[in-house]
């Protein structure tokens, strides 16, 4: 019986439910110090000086170190502009400025509230606006001085990190011949991954060699930039991964491990490093802060004919993975709609604001939430039904997108809009908002004319309903993993890599039951690894829903080594050809002849004392698709690997005397290749919509004068249980043929289309388009309050568009009343 | 004669998951950071520091609260319960075992603070509807799951108890 398709306990589980699993903030070590940071406060400045003398007063202060004893060159992971500890200025509240050693936390952190910083502020750079404006300063005046990984040309220019640009260069015919030009600016902010674990980092230095002990989701890379930082061969770095609390992309990068490794080895002490809780909010990597502005030209038929797209997204105060993300517009913008010529211009900018990262989706929840809400706008101006405009606009099976790669399986996003249809069909829903709407106009007006009737208000006559949609095809990432699988002596097997467990039960469950399903083992006779970069190939870490079609495959092509290897020895044990011997739940046995059967394990023992051990190990990496190289400048994702698809539908009710956006159903279909393990998907998606809601309509990180406003965990407004739904969901499977079992990725997706359906199912609630989020009850109150006498609630009119003369036109909408 | 005890150091004595202990604490220390680095109970888990996210959750005389904004000085007399309390020996609880078949753990770091907040509800409520559950889970902040399972998993478990 198949293993796959079922859902197993995950190995973590009993440990995690105990109490018993350490975490990365769990670790200790005899003779440990601690070490803490002192950390610029102010966004911008130059540092005229640092007094350690208050810290080292403190008990237990053992020194405190600045950019002077420390590698004085800068590193990044593409673009090499951050330093170590910052020399000479500072560019962000946060930014390391001296580190303070000492013989307990307390002590460390205490000095480093000591250090005397003097620093003459500057005014920051707050916006990307200001960033780009002429003259505005520039956040690095030595930018020109930064190397960039490989040497590639990405665009940089003063405040601009890096620029990718495709411009087809017939953009004005089209917009000549257009009927209608339907414009729109859309903007959110940043978003904070609010992992419960802090960042930590445990280092020790024997040897000639460093081992950083951490919860991190990618060791590999963590081996690299501790080499790169501390100036010696990645392979004099081990890192060894330990249960991760959370991480949704905030932990792919270095932060404190390489201050502990240097520390390590000028002390000889293992070291320790925590954040201290006002240290998590201000150097998160957050979801960058974006304004995406695009300009369509439409034929009155509903022909999209050609699309222009201008993106500023907020890098920060460094690069990060800023200049890497801006690729990923060219595989939003024409991969899901038709939207006809289009030219994209993405700008990542430098800001005297804290640097923004990888967050569950990068750009993908804002780039969705412009091209969702911008064909909801369109369809509005033609006065289309905004579902029967998608299905015309869908592209198709052998459409290009704009990096020239060819849509192979675009039908599958029709078919969800068919699929979710069934479950929650949108024409009910439409009639239903749309008599809902009329109670609210009539209670409206009742209350305008001040008029008194004998009867009660109609249950819900302040509240108004809507629906929204939001599509997506999103990537499984396609970097390397490698696995090795061995078969134990008692017949047992496990599965040695450095995929990383960071939640989501890829590793603690999905990547055993690929094992055990080729091996003919359940699932529990599976063990896993924690990750150790010495002990294995390497591996791209936990992200882009890589791991269970990656690491996945490998395991897979492993396990089929193995597997040949154990009915090769097998076949001479039983006296019968490798092809007549099956494999099931730990025994082999000659088909058809139960009697002739061995157990795994005695194969196994009889194999290690003749043959040798069976092991074997196999590396994956996704090749890339077939595309364009020439497409556009600047692209540093050239490709769209082993994409899924997703549809959205949420449905709210608004309130329009407390402003409160409830979501009464959300609908998510979403196409995963082949469902390893159903409850961990779910489990994914109800997580990845419950962040998605999040970011549509609580959360708030709002920056002001370069700062964070938001300073404790609670005031970044996350949902919280009352808040979430239940998520109904339909999983469509359409096999991979490259991945294991036909698994593509699953877990990162479901947060992406998730903000742009709400916002489509508040503006169609109320009538008012909300192209801003998060849409906060205030929001919601402000925009009603805007419309005089509140008639557009019951008007559900939209914005007027402006037709190629310039002239304003307010089209119908075909649900006015 | 009496030695006054000095304004830093105070002795407790605090029972914790049925074990007696007595024990120097510093003053400004937290019963979250006694129980962790006096008592080695890692369980409890250090998130938010601010007594926003419950993952540091334990019952004190029954009762849930957020032990990281608790001072430890003051728990004297206290009974303590723990993650590391709840099950005996081999077997998980009722509750426990129902996260397991709902897939109700991901990373693992709200799970200690969560099971004693539906602990003690389950103590108190035996038999929770679903509003019950979410609104006991208010103090505890799960970035993973979206809640729905950890509230199947409750629902399941006040069942399975029930005649």
């Amino acid at each position: 019986m198949s293993v796959l398709g079922t859902s197993p306990e995950r190995s973590d589980a009993d440990a995690k439910l105990r109490g018993q699993a350490i975490f990365g903030a769990d670790l200790s070590r005899t003779g440990m110090l601690w070490a803490a940071l002192a950390r610029s406060p102010v966004a911008a400045g130059r540092i005229r000086a640092i007094d350690p003398a208050p810290a080292l007063r403190g008990d237990g202060v053992l020194e405190v170190l600045t950019s002077a004893d420390v590698p004085d060159w800068r590193t990044g992971v593409i673009v090499s502009d951050t330093p170590l500890l910052a020399a000479g200025s500072v560019a962000y509240e946060g930014e390391p400025v001296a580190i303070v050693v000492a013989e307990s936390r307390t002590a460390a952190e205490a000095g480093a509230r000591a250090v005397a910083l003097d620093i003459e502020t500057a005014e920051p750079v707050s916006t990307p606006e200001q960033a780009l404006e002429p003259g505005a300063r520039l956040v690095h005046p030595d930018w020109n001085r930064f190397a960039v990984a490989g040497g590639e040309d990405i665009g940089r220019n003063g405040n601009v990190v890096a620029e990718v640009v495709h411009d087809p260069g017939d953009l004005d015919e089209a917009f000549a011949a257009a009927d209608i030009v339907v414009e729109g600016t859309y903007r959110t902010p940043r978003q904070y991954q609010a992992h419960l674990e802090p960042k930590m980092a445990l280092a020790t230095y024997e040897s000639g060699r460093f081992t950083i002990e951490v919860s991190h989701q990618y060791p590999f890379r963590l081996r690299d930039r501790v080499a790169q930082i501390t100036g010696v061969a990645p392979s004099a770095v081990r890192v060894v991964g330990h249960h991760i609390g959370g991480g949704f992309g905030a932990k792919l990068d270095v932060s404190l491990e390489a201050f502990v490794a240097l520390l390590a080895r000028r002390f000889r002490r293992p070291v320790r490093m925590q954040h201290t809780a006002l240290e998590e909010r201000l150097v998160a990597p957050c979801r960058a802060n974006a304004i995406v502005a695009v300009r369509s030209a439409v034929r009155r038929d509903g022909t999209i004919l050609a699309t222009d797209v201008e993106i500023v997204s907020d890098s920060g105060a460094y690069a990060n993975n800023g200049p890497a993300l801006s690729s990923i517009p060219m595989f939003v913008f024409g991969s899901i709609y038709r939207v006809g010529t289009a030219r994209i211009r993405t700008r990542n900018v430098y800001t005297n604001t804290a640097p923004t990262g990888a967050y569950r989706g990068v750009n993908g929840p804002w780039l969705v939430f412009a091209n969702e809400r911008h064909m909801d706008a369109i369809a509005d101006a033609l006065g289309r039904d905004r579902r029967d405009f998608r299905l015309a606009s869908l592209a198709r099976d052998g459409d290009l997108m704009r990096n020239g790669q060819p849509l192979t399986e675009a039908s599958i996003l029709r078919e969800a809009f068919d699929r979710v249809d069934e479950l929650a069909p949108w024409r009910d829903i439409v009639s239903r908002n749309q008599a809902q709407r009329g109670i609210v106009s009539r209670n409206q007006a009742q209350r305008d004319a001040g008029a008194r009737t004998s009867q009660p208000a109609e249950s819900d006559a302040d509240v108004l309903r809507g629906a929204g949609q939001a599509a997506a095809i999103w990537l499984t990432n396609p970097m390397p993993g490698h696995a090795t699988v061995k078969l134990n002596e008692d017949g047992t097997a496990t599965v040695i890599t450095s995929a990383t467990e960071n939640g989501s039960g890829a590793v603690a469950t999905g990547l055993r039951q690929i094992a055990a399903e080729t091996l003919g083992l359940a699932a529990d006779a599976v063990t896993i690894t924690m990750p150790d970069t010495d002990a294995t190939g390497y591996d791209a870490g936990s992200q882009g829903s890589r791991t269970t079609h990656v690491v996945g495959r490998a395991i897979a092509d492993a396990a089929a080594d193995v597997r040949t290897q154990v009915l090769d020895r097998a076949s001479r044990m039983l006296e019968a050809a490798p092809e007549d011997l099956v494999i099931t739940d730990g025994v082999v046995t000659v088909a058809g002849v139960p009697a002739a059967s061995l157990t795994l394990g005695a194969v196994a023992q009889a194999a290690t004392w003749s043959d040798g051990p069976i092991t074997a190990g196999a590396s994956y990496v996704t090749p890339t698709p077939p595309h364009d190289p020439a497409c556009a400048t600047g692209m540093l994702i050239k490709g769209w690997p082993t994409p899924t698809y997703h549809l959205h539908q949420a449905e709210v009710s608004v309130d329009t005397v407390t402003g409160r956006v409830t979501v009464d159903r959300y609908v998510v279909c979403q196409e995963v290749g082949r469902a390893i393990h159903p409850d961990a998907i779910a489990g994914q998606i109800q997580g990845g919509v419950a962040q998605g809601l999040g970011f549509a309509l609580s959360e708030r990180v709002d920056l002001d004068h370069g700062r964070y406003v938001q300073r404790t965990f609670k005031a970044h407004g996350l949902p919280l249980a009352e808040d979430v739904p239940k998520v109904e969901m339909i999983v469509m499977e359409h096999a991979d043929p490259a991945g294991p079992y036909g698994a593509k990725g699953a877990a990162e997706p479901p947060i992406v289309p998730v903000a742009a359906a709400v916002a489509n199912a508040v503006s169609d609630a109320i009538g008012v388009p909300f192209d801003t989020l998060p849409i906060t009850p205030e929001a919601v109150l402000e925009a009603l309050e805007a419309e005089p006498n509140g008639e557009t609630v019951a008007r559900a009119a939209r914005e007027p568009v402006v037709n190629r003369d310039g002239e304003q036109e307010r089209e119908t909408t075909g649900r006015a009343s | 004669m009496l030695v006054q005890p000095s304004e830093r150091d105070v002795t407790i004595r605090l029972v914790v998951n049925d074990r007696a202990h007595q024990f120097d604490v510093d003053a400004g220390e937290t019963l979250l950071g006694a129980l962790r680095e006096r008592l080695g109970l890692t369980g409890p888990k250090e998130a938010c520091y601010e007594g926003e996210c419950g993952a540091c959750t334990v019952l004190v005389d029954g009762g849930p609260v957020a032990s990281c904004i608790l001072a430890a000085g003051s728990m004297s007399g206290r009974a303590v319960r723990t993650v590391e309390g709840l099950a005996r020996a081999a077997e998980l609880t009722t509750l426990q075992q129902a996260f397991v078949r709902h897939a109700a753990v991901q990373c693992g770091y709200c799970t200690p603070g969560v099971l004693m907040v539906l602990t003690a509800l389950l103590d108190e409520v035996p038999d929770p509807c679903e509003s019950d559950i979410r609104r006991a889970l208010a103090g505890n902040i799960c970035r993973c799951t979206g809640y729905q399972q950890i509230v199947e998993a409750a629902l399941d478990a006040a069942a399975s108890v029930q005649p």
